[in-house]
C-alpha cells in the first residue's frame, strides 16, 4: 500500500494514500471537531465545522474530504480557524432553536458539543426559527424539522447504508429541508438508522421520546436477542427499567447498524403482561404457588414418571432463546440429571454457518436463494446491499415476490414458487447469467433458509458445483445456532458429535410414549412445522412450560415458571455467522433465569448443577471441542461442515388450490417476543395475508378486509394486504404466529383458495 | 503586673456582666414561632415553588436538570410521552426531608420553573408529608403570589 507522509500540528503521520486529513489525524492524536462527518458513510464536507488550515496554502480546506497529500503541514486549532468554526457556529444556530430543556438530544447532541467546545455564548445573529409543527404521526420517527441543521447524515445513511432512499433534502435555498417526495408520509423499513445519526434532536425516537434523559440512565453492552443476526447494542437502562435499546455507531459486527425490531420493539421487556408468579394446573385451573412449591411438584412427578415408565419418558426441549451456557447446562441436566437422551431443538443440524458479515460485505457475487433476507434478517440484508451497491457485486435474487433488494439487485427472479424453483434449477445446472458470475466470482456467497430442505438441496448443489462458494444459513432466533452447539439436540453432544439418539420427539408425542416434557422458553404453538404436535401434549403428565410471558404454549402447560430476557441475564449467544458474544445482565425484574430453574431442579433431583456462568463456561470449554479456544467476546466458531444430508428437491406445491401461499419473514416480527411490544405492534400487529392487487380486486378484497385462507382442512382467518409488488397469483403470510404455523405445517410451499369473509 | 491585676480583680467576669447588663434593658429578640413569624431575610431559601404561566399550566418541562443537580438526591421526575407526542410529567416529587435548601435546582433550572421560596413551616408529623409533589408545588407559588402582592413585590 502506497503510503503518505504528513505533519498535523507538528506531528508527523503516516497514512495510506486517499486517506483524508481526518483520518491522519485520527492517527496523529489530533482531535478535528465534526458535525456532518460520519466513518461509516461517504465524505460529504456540508458543514465547514472542521475545516483546517493547510501551510503554505491560502484556502481553507475540510478536513473530512481533502485527502492528504505528501509533505502537507496542516494546522487545525490556529486562531484564525477558532474564529471561523465561532462563525461557523453561529451560523448554523440561527435557525436552530434553543430549545435544549425540552430537546430529547439534550446530553448528547453533537451540536450542544461543539457549541460548549468553542466556546460559543452569544450569537450576533438574530435567530430566525421556522415555527415547523413537530411531526408526530410516525409510529417511530420524531420528526422536528425546526432543530434541523441539514448535515445529510440521515440522507445519506437512508441511501447508502440502508438503500431505502426514503428521505432526502427538498426544496432549495433557506427552504430547504429533509422530507419524503411530495410530503407523503415516512414509508420505509423503519430501521431508525437516521435517528442514530442525527446529530441534533431533528429526528428523535418516539419510543424513548420524553421517558429519560441520557445522563439518568446506565448503559450495558450486551447483544440483541430477538433475532439471528446479532447486533451488538447497548442497553440503556435506569432502575430496572430498560428504556433504549441503542446502537454502538461502528462497533460490532453489525457497525453499529439496527433493525426495527432491535432498536424500537425492546417494550416486552418492560410489559406489564409479563408474569412474575409460577402456576400450576389444578383440576384444569391454574393457581398460583411460589417457586419452591412448583419446583416440588415439578420433581415429584419427574420421579414418579421416571419409576413408571423410566428416564426415556421424560424430554426436555430447548428453545434458541436460552443462553449458550443455558442450552449447555440444560442438555447436561437431561442427559446426567435425568438420564435420557431425549434432549431436542427446533432447529435443523444440517446447516452450519459457514461466511460472515464481512464475508458477505467483501463478496463479488452474492445469491439469495427463496428468501427475502432484508426481512428476516435485515444486518446481513445490509451487508449483502454493502456487497452490490459498493462493491458493485452481481447480486442474484431468487425469490417468489419482488423484495426491496430490487434495486441494488443485477437478476431478480420473481415468479410463482414453482417458477422460482425452476429458475433455481437452471442456476444449478449452470445455465443462466448468475451461474457464470459465480463462477468467475473470487468470493461468492450464497445466502438462503437452512429451515426449507428445497432450499438446502440447492444450496448444496451450488456448493458442490463451486466449492469457492461460502454459504450463509439465515436462521432465525437469536441464539439458533448456539442451542445446536450446546448438544441440546436429540442425537447431537456438545460440539454437534453425534450422540446416541433418543425418542423422535413428533413420534415420542403421538405414540405417547413421551410422558414429561420440560419445554424451556419454547413456544411450539407459533413454531412453523411443529404447532400441530402441540395436540399432543394433552397426554402428557407434566408438561412444565417456561417463557417469560403465558405464550400460547405456556397455556397448555401443567407447570408454568416465568422466567428472564436476555436482558436480565448473563451468558452469551452465537449468531448466524457463528460469532460468540455475551450478553450481559442489566435489569431485574424479580423472575430467575432458566439455568437458575435448572439448577434448582436437578438439586431436588439429587445432583447439584452450578448456575453460574462462569463455571458453566469452563465446563463448555472442557467438554465442547467446538468452543475450547473460541473467545466468549467476539470469537468465532470454526464448524466441521457447510451443509450436511440428503435433501429432496421440491417438485410441486401440496394441496389444491389457485393462489400459491410461502410464508414470508416480517421483519418487525420475526419471534414470539416482538408480539408483546406494543410499538412495533403499531406498524404490524397481527399476521397480514398479503396479496397482489390484481387479485384482490378480482376477489373483491380490499387492505384490511378478513380474508379466509383454505389449505385442505385448514381454514384460517387474516386480514388482507394489498401489495403490487407480490406476485399475480401468489399469496404470502408470516411465520411463527399460532395460525400461520397450522396452515405451513401442511407444507412450506402451499396451493390455496382464498375467499372473502364477512 | 496586668494578669496579677485582672487575677485578683475578676476584670474579665465583670466585663461579662456588663454585656449581660447591656442587653438586660434592650428590646427582647425572641419570637414564639409557631404563634409568630419570625422574620425573612431576602436571600432566605424556603420551600420550593413551581411557576406556572397564565393558563396555569406548569412551566416545568421534565428536562431532569434539578434531579441531577440534586446534591441531597431528594427529586425524583418520571416524564413520558403522550399520544400526540406531547411531553407529560408523570411524576415530580420533592421530598422536604432530605432537602438541604441548596438551591441548586432553582439554579439549575433551564425554563424559570422550580424556585427556592420563604415558605419555611415544614414541620409536620409524619414522614409522607415531607413528599411533595407537582400540585402542591404549583400551590405553594400562588401562596408565594400572594405573600409577594401583599408586600408589593413581584416574584
Amino acid at each position: 500500500m502506497q503510503m503518505v507522509n504528513l505533519k498535523i500540528n507538528g506531528i508527523e503521520v503516516e497514512v495510506p494514500k486517499d486517506s483524508t486529513i481526518l483520518q491522519a489525524a485520527e492517527k496523529a492524536g489530533v482531535h478535528i471537531p465534526v458535525l456532518c462527518h460520519d466513518a461509516r458513510l461517504n465524505p460529504f464536507g456540508a458543514c465547514r465545522v472542521c475545516l483546517v488550515e493547510a501551510v503554505g496554502n491560502p484556502r481553507l480546506m475540510t478536513a473530512c474530504t481533502t485527502p492528504a497529500a505528501p509533505d502537507m503541514e496542516i494546522l487545525t486549532n490556529t486562531e484564525k480557524l477558532q474564529k471561523i468554526r465561532k462563525t461557523v457556529m453561529e451560523l448554523l444556530l440561527i435557525n436552530h432553536p434553543l430549545e435544549c430543556p425540552v430537546c430529547d438530544k439534550g446530553g448528547e447532541c453533537t451540536l450542544q458539543d461543539l457549541t460548549y467546545e468553542t466556546g460559543l455564548t452569544n450569537v450576533r445573529f438574530d435567530a430566525e426559527p421556522n415555527n415547523t409543527e413537530v411531526d408526530h404521526t410516525n409510529p417511530f420517527i420524531e420528526r422536528d424539522i425546526d432543530r434541523c441543521v441539514l448535515c445529510g447524515r440521515c440522507v445519506r445513511i437512508c441511501d447508502e447504508v440502508v438503500n431505502i432512499q426514503a428521505i432526502s433534502f427538498v426544496n432549495r435555498g433557506t427552504e430547504t429541508m429533509i422530507g419524503t417526495a411530495f410530503d407523503q408520509p415516512w414509508n420505509c423499513e423503519f430501521c431508525g438508522q437516521c435517528i442514530s445519526v442525527c446529530p441534533v434532536g431533528s429526528l428523535n425516537n418516539r419510543v424513548y421520546l420524553f421517558k429519560n434523559r441520557p445522563w439518568n440512565l446506565e448503559s450495558v453492552d450486551s447483544v440483541c436477542g430477538l433475532c439471528s443476526c446479532g447486533c451488538y447494542i447497548k442497553l440503556d437502562h435506569e432502575g430496572n427499567e430498560v428504556f433504549r435499546m441503542n446502537e454502538a455507531p461502528e462497533e460490532g459486527a453489525n457497525h453499529g447498524y439496527l433493525c426495527a425490531k432491535g432498536r424500537f420493539g425492546f417494550e416486552f421487556i418492560n410489559s406489564m403482561e409479563r408474569e412474575t408468579e409460577c402456576r400450576i394446573r389444578k383440576n384444569g385451573d391454574f393457581e398460583t404457588v411460589d417457586f419452591e412449591q412448583a419446583l416440588d411438584t415439578v420433581s415429584e412427578k419427574l420421579g414418579a414418571i421416571k419409576s413408571e415408565y423410566g428416564s426415556d419418558a421424560i424430554g426436555v426441549l430447548v428453545s434458541p432463546r436460552l443462553t449458550n451456557e443455558e442450552a449447555f447446562l440444560a442438555q447436561k441436566f437431561a442427559r446426567e440429571v435425568i438420564g435420557t437422551t431425549n434432549v431436542y431443538s427446533l432447529e435443523p443440524t444440517t446447516s452450519l454457518p459457514e461466511a460472515t458479515y464481512e464475508d458477505v460485505e467483501n463478496s463479488d457475487c452474492v445469491v439469495t436463494l427463496n428468501i427475502d433476507v432484508t426481512e428476516s434478517n435485515p444486518i446481513l440484508g445490509l451487508a449483502v446491499r454493502k456487497a452490490a451497491r459498493m462493491n458493485d457485486a452481481g447480486l442474484y435474487v431468487y425469490y417468489p415476490s419482488e423484495t426491496a433488494l430490487k434495486r441494488v439487485a443485477t437478476e431478480m427472479h420473481t415468479g410463482t414458487p414453482d417458477a422460482v424453483y425452476a429458475a433455481m434449477d437452471e442456476l444449478v445446472a449452470g445455465k443462466t447469467k448468475a451461474a457464470e458470475a459465480l463462477k468467475g466470482a473470487e468470493n461468492p456467497v450464497v445466502v438462503y433458509s437452512p429451515y426449507n430442505t428445497a432450499d438446502l438441496y440447492y444450496a448444496q448443489e451450488l456448493k458442490k458445483a463451486y466449492p469457492s462458494l461460502k454459504l450463509v444459513a439465515a436462521r432465525s432466533k437469536n441464539n439458533s445456532q448456539g442451542v445446536l452447539d450446546m448438544g441440546a439436540k436429540n442425537g447431537f453432544g456438545p460440539g454437534l458429535k453425534e450422540t446416541e439418539r433418543g425418542v423422535n420427539l413428533r413420534k415420542g408425542l403421538e405414540n405417547q410414549s413421551v410422558k414429561a416434557l420440560i419445554c424451556l422458553g419454547e413456544n411450539v404453538a407459533v413454531r412453523t412445522g411443529w404447532s400441530e404436535i402441540e395436540r399432543a401434549y394433552s397426554h402428557l403428565e407434566l408438561f412444565m412450560v417456561t417463557d417469560p410471558f403465558m405464550s400460547e404454549t405456556a397455556k397448555r402447560g401443567n407447570v408454568y415458571i416465568p422466567v428472564a430476557t436476555y436482558a436480565e441475564k448473563n451468558g452469551s449467544f452465537t449468531n448466524l455467522e457463528g460469532r460468540v458474544q455475551e450478553v450481559q445482565k442489566a435489569v431485574d425484574k424479580g423472575v430467575c433465569t432458566d439455568s437458575d430453574v435448572i439448577a434448582a431442579l436437578s438439586a431436588k433431583l439429587g445432583k447439584e448443577l452450578t448456575a453460574d456462568v462462569d463455571e458453566i463456561r469452563e465446563m463448555i470449554r472442557k467438554e465442547n471441542p467446538l468452543y475450547k479456544d473460541v473467545d466468549f467476546n467476539g470469537g468465532l466458531v470454526k464448524y466441521p461442515y457447510a451443509i450436511k444430508g440428503e435433501f429432496e428437491k421440491e417438485t410441486v406445491a401440496a394441496g389444491e388450490g389457485s393462489f400459491y401461499l410461502y410464508p414470508a419473514a416480517l421483519r418487525l416480527h420475526s419471534g414470539s417476543y416482538t408480539r408483546w411490544s406494543h410499538d412495533l405492534a403499531k406498524v404490524y400487529g397481527d399476521a397480514k395475508l398479503i396479496i397482489n392487487d390484481k387479485d384482490a380486486e378480482a376477489a373483491g378484497i380490499e387492505s384490511g378486509n378478513e380474508v379466509a385462507v383454505k389449505a385442505g382442512d385448514v381454514i384460517r382467518v387474516f386480514a388482507a394486504e394489498v401489495d403490487k409488488n407480490m406476485t399475480k397469483g401468489c399469496v404470502s403470510l408470516p411465520e411463527d404466529y399460532a395460525d400461520t404455523a397450522d396452515l405451513f405445517t401442511k407444507g412450506r410451499v402451499l396451493k390455496v383458495s382464498i375467499e372473502k369473509s364477512g | 503586673m496586668k494578669n496579677v491585676f485582672d487575677t485578683f480583680f475578676f476584670t474579665e467576669i465583670l466585663q461579662g456582666l456588663g454585656v449581660t447588663m447591656k442587653h438586660f434593658f434592650k428590646k427582647k429578640v425572641t419570637y414564639k414561632y409557631p404563634y409568630e413569624d419570625t422574620p425573612v431575610f431576602p436571600r432566605f431559601r424556603g420551600i420550593q415553588y413551581i411557576k406556572t404561566d397564565e393558563e396555569g399550566v406548569t412551566k416545568c418541562v421534565g428536562c431532569y436538570l434539578c434531579q441531577v443537580v440534586c446534591p441531597s438526591e431528594c427529586i425524583h421526575i418520571v416524564t413520558d410521552c403522550g399520544h400526540k407526542g406531547q411531553r407529560l410529567i408523570r411524576k415530580y416529587e420533592l421530598d422536604l426531608s432530605r432537602c438541604i435548601y441548596c438551591g441548586y435546582c432553582e439554579e439549575a433550572c433551564p425554563v424559570d420553573a422550580i424556585h427556592m421560596g420563604r415558605d419555611y413551616h415544614t414541620v409536620d408529623n409524619t414522614r409522607d408529608n415531607y413528599v411533595v409533589n407537582m400540585k402542591t408545588l404549583t400551590q405553594n407559588y400562588k401562596k408565594e403570589q400572594k405573600m409577594a402582592e401583599a408586600k408589593g413585590e413581584q416574584l
